[in-house]
């Protein structure tokens, strides 16, 4: 009986093919490697901060084709996944895990609210893999993750920023009397510590604080208990319940707002949409207040964002709402960040560039600005070091992958438009901060 | 006080909404002998059906009455074309659920790119507000609160002095020996899919209109509040789902004047786990109109 019996050649060849066949497309070392890249998109995309989720889609949406169609990262093509946390920690560990687990082409994840970050920013550090955060947590302010990058202040900033509004805002005699109503999520009650230090050490009373149940079926009873206390101001953030929470105090009052100041979560398309169909764009556009960092829509790189925002319709209809979103903003300046870090390092190994991606953002000593991959790219080709200034603005981060900025306050116009209403001054701003602690 | 006195008007609103729901989802149950928990789906469905209807400029009390018959129609399809199928087949209790579950998931889904993930709300659904004696509800509250009424009547009228009541009570106790005796046992259950789809309809209209503002996530949420009365109350009993429906209507709303309003739920639900230790076959096992057959 004969038996087959492969060659030492076969046998090798076959033995290449498979692991070949097994080592996916990540590089471990030098050179940018082959295949497409993907961005891993971790978010709530259901649930009650559903909303959050396609706001960093659209980022990532914007930031592919700028790379794409600009020689791709070494020619490797970047794409886009969503990995729907629905906002629980419960969900989101195995969504990291599936993210990381079935993806060796991973280059960069985004996204990572408040409502997850905890427990999935530690599993995408252990996988080596650059993530971009959109959580204020304050555990976050002195982390030793390494992979771990927040474009945006914490939470307790934007808190701040709030009491501001309500303290030092145009328009309006300070407010002497705050309600708080934010959501029972771990995100929103963030705020609360830090905005009761702050406007009750310079001066006001917080007539209460409601945390709320997001995704409840009426508020009526907690509208019926805040409205006892005759607060002046509301401070907020409720995503995904405001609607059904500012309708019934306006019912409630016999029809009459109360004013209210939200958090830069706010700023946003679906929480415009959701506010002005229950209360009116009317009372919205009078009793509005919220804060955000100091965008400027404009320039070259927010030229290009919101180009590709745009044609970004055609994949995901919803896409050009966001383009006056801060986050959308920001993650779409992380995703071309860690490419052009790819680039400068030549190399697909997380392990390699990601400490590049600070480089890039801050800038070194006679760094050239640009403020587009096609631009980042050719410098660096040029043999020049980058700063990179994208549709955010500048980046400065800190030794703990922080980067910082200031707040503007602003309000929205009747399309849903971010408007400047004023802002606060470095004075203002240091008062806040002492008090808040 | 005040307080105390406005929630409990609340919590008149809050157990009418609940009572429709559950008492449609409790009837479905005791004569089908099918754990629906596409439920929800369809009352979110149906939900968005007045949504669209409203948008159009037409009252939302139009909306309501079309909301109510896509409930219907919708919940007959899919006994017909899903559920009945696999009944027929022999698939057991618990498949039967894990079906239900996989409806819902498909409903979610599908509706998904064609409602979006945001909240919307009614227009003009508040109507005046009327203060009495510390209760404080707008009209369209008090509105809900008599279709709630209405409809129980109805319900209970059904059940007890109409030859199709009589053959729902016959079928939910007995199906075979209601079909020896006569009774086309099919045409009560399209009849009852029918009934308790409308039912389902009209009750996720209320429960948006009652919300100010919903979105395709609360879905689920509808689910488990009607599913709580109706367990509450002994499954399959509509009586026992009204009043499954008062109590955890009227003590959401209490507990949230009383406690931290974040915990609303978590109390209502405690007191249904409670009683579940306590009374596992629900308040009204043993005298309700009807039972679960089989």
């Amino acid at each position: 009986m004969s038996r087959f019996k492969p060659s030492p050649f076969v046998s090798a060849i076959v033995a290449i093919f498979i692991l070949a066949a097994c080592g996916g497309t990540t590089s471990t070392g030098g050179g940018l490697g082959s295949g497409d890249l993907l961005v891993g998109v971790i978010a709530p995309f259901t649930g009650a901060d559903a909303g959050l989720g396609p706001a960093y889609y659209a980022a990532c949406l914007a930031a592919a084709p700028s790379i794409n169609s600009n020689g791709g990262v070494g020619g490797r093509n970047v794409k886009c996944e969503q990995f729907d946390t629905r906002g629980e920690p419960a969900d989101a560990v195995p969504a990291a895990n599936k993210m990381i687990a079935s993806n060796s082409n991973l280059m960069a994840v985004v996204g990572c609210t408040s409502d997850e970050a905890a427990t999935v920013a530690p599993i995408i550090d252990r996988a080596h893999i650059p993530m971009f955060c959109m959580t204020g947590q304050s555990e976050f302010n002195k982390t030793a993750l390494k992979y771990f990058h927040r474009l945006v202040p914490a939470d307790v900033y934007d808190a701040f920023a709030m009491v501001g509004s309500a303290l030092f805002g145009p328009g309006h005699d300070p407010y002497k009397k705050a309600a708080l109503v934010f959501g029972d999520d771990i995100g929103s009650q963030a705020f609360v510590a830090p905005a009761t230090n702050a406007f009750t050490h310079l001066g006001g009373t917080i007539a209460i604080n409601q945390p709320i149940h997001l995704g409840a079926s009426s508020y009526r009873t907690e509208v019926a208990a805040m409205l006892k206390t005759n607060p002046d101001v509301i401070l907020t953030e409720a995503l995904g319940s405001a609607g059904t929470y500012l309708k019934e105090v306006k019912t409630q009052n016999g029809g009459k707002m109360i004013p209210f100041i939200g958090s830069s979560a706010t700023i946003d398309p679906t929480w415009f949409q959701q506010v002005r169909d229950a209360i009116g764009i009317n009372d919205l556009l009078k009793y509005y207040g919220g804060v955000d960092l100091g965008y400027t829509f404009s320039g070259p790189a927010y030229s290009e964002f919101l180009t590709n925002l745009n044609a970004a319709a055609s994949t995901f209809a919803d896409a050009p709402k966001y383009k006056q979103r801060g986050s959308t903003l920001h993650l779409y300046d992380g995703i071309i960040m860690a490419a052009l870090a790819m680039v400068a390092t030549n190399s697909a190994d997380p392990k390699v560039y990601n400490s590049k991606i600070i480089d890039i953002a801050n800038g070194t000593s006679g760094a050239t600005v640009v403020n587009t991959y096609k631009d980042g790219v050719a410098a660096l080709k040029a043999g020049k070091s980058i700063r990179f200034v994208g549709a955010g603005g500048e980046n400065n981060f800190d030794q703990y992958n922080n980067s910082q900025s200031g707040y503007i306050l602003v309000g929205y116009d009747k399309d849903g438009n971010e408007v400047t209403v004023g802002h606060l001054t470095p004075d203002q701003t240091s008062k806040l901060i002492a008090a808040g602690g | 006080m005040d307080l105390y006195v406005a929630a409990f008007g609340f919590g008149l609103v809050g157990m009418s909404v609940i009572a429709i729901a559950a008492v449609g989802f409790t009837m479905q149950f005791g004569i089908t002998n099918m754990i629906n928990l596409a439920y929800g789906e369809v009352m979110i469905s149906s939900a968005y059906v007045a949504y669209y209807i409203n948008r159009a400029g037409v009252t939302i009390w139009v909306g309501m009455i079309a909301g109510a018959l896509f409930g219907a129609v919708f919940s007959f399809l899919l006994n017909r074309f899903v559920y009945s199928p696999f009944q027929r087949k022999g698939t057991s209790h618990i498949g039967m659920v894990i079906v239900s579950l996989a409806v819902s998931l498909m409903i979610a889904n599908l509706l998904l790119p064609i409602v979006g993930y945001y909240s919307v709300s009614y227009q003009d659904t508040t109507g005046g507000l009327l203060r009495a004696g510390g209760i404080v509800l707008t009209t369209n509250q008090i509105a809900i609160i008599g279709v709630a009424v209405v409809i129980m009547l109805l319900v209970h009228g059904l059940l007890r002095y109409t030859r199709l009541g009589k053959a729902m009570r016959a079928t939910a106790a007995n199906p075979t020996l209601a079909r020896n005796c006569g009774i086309p046992t099919q045409r009560v259950i399209d009849a009852v899919w029918l009934i308790t789809g409308a039912l389902c309809g009209l009750a996720g209209v209320v429960a948006a209109m009652n919300s100010d503002s919903f979105a395709i996530a609360n879905g689920a949420g509808f689910l488990i509040t009607a599913l709580a009365a109706a367990v509450l109350g002994g499954a399959g009993q509509p009586y026992g789902a009204m009043i499954g429906a008062v109590i955890i209507g009227m003590i959401t709303e209490l507990s949230a004047a009383a406690w931290a309003p974040e915990y609303k739920e978590v109390v209502a639900f405690g007191i249904l786990v409670l009683v579940m230790v306590l009374r596992p076959q629900g308040l009204l096992s043993k005298r309700g109109a009807l039972a679960a057959a089989g």
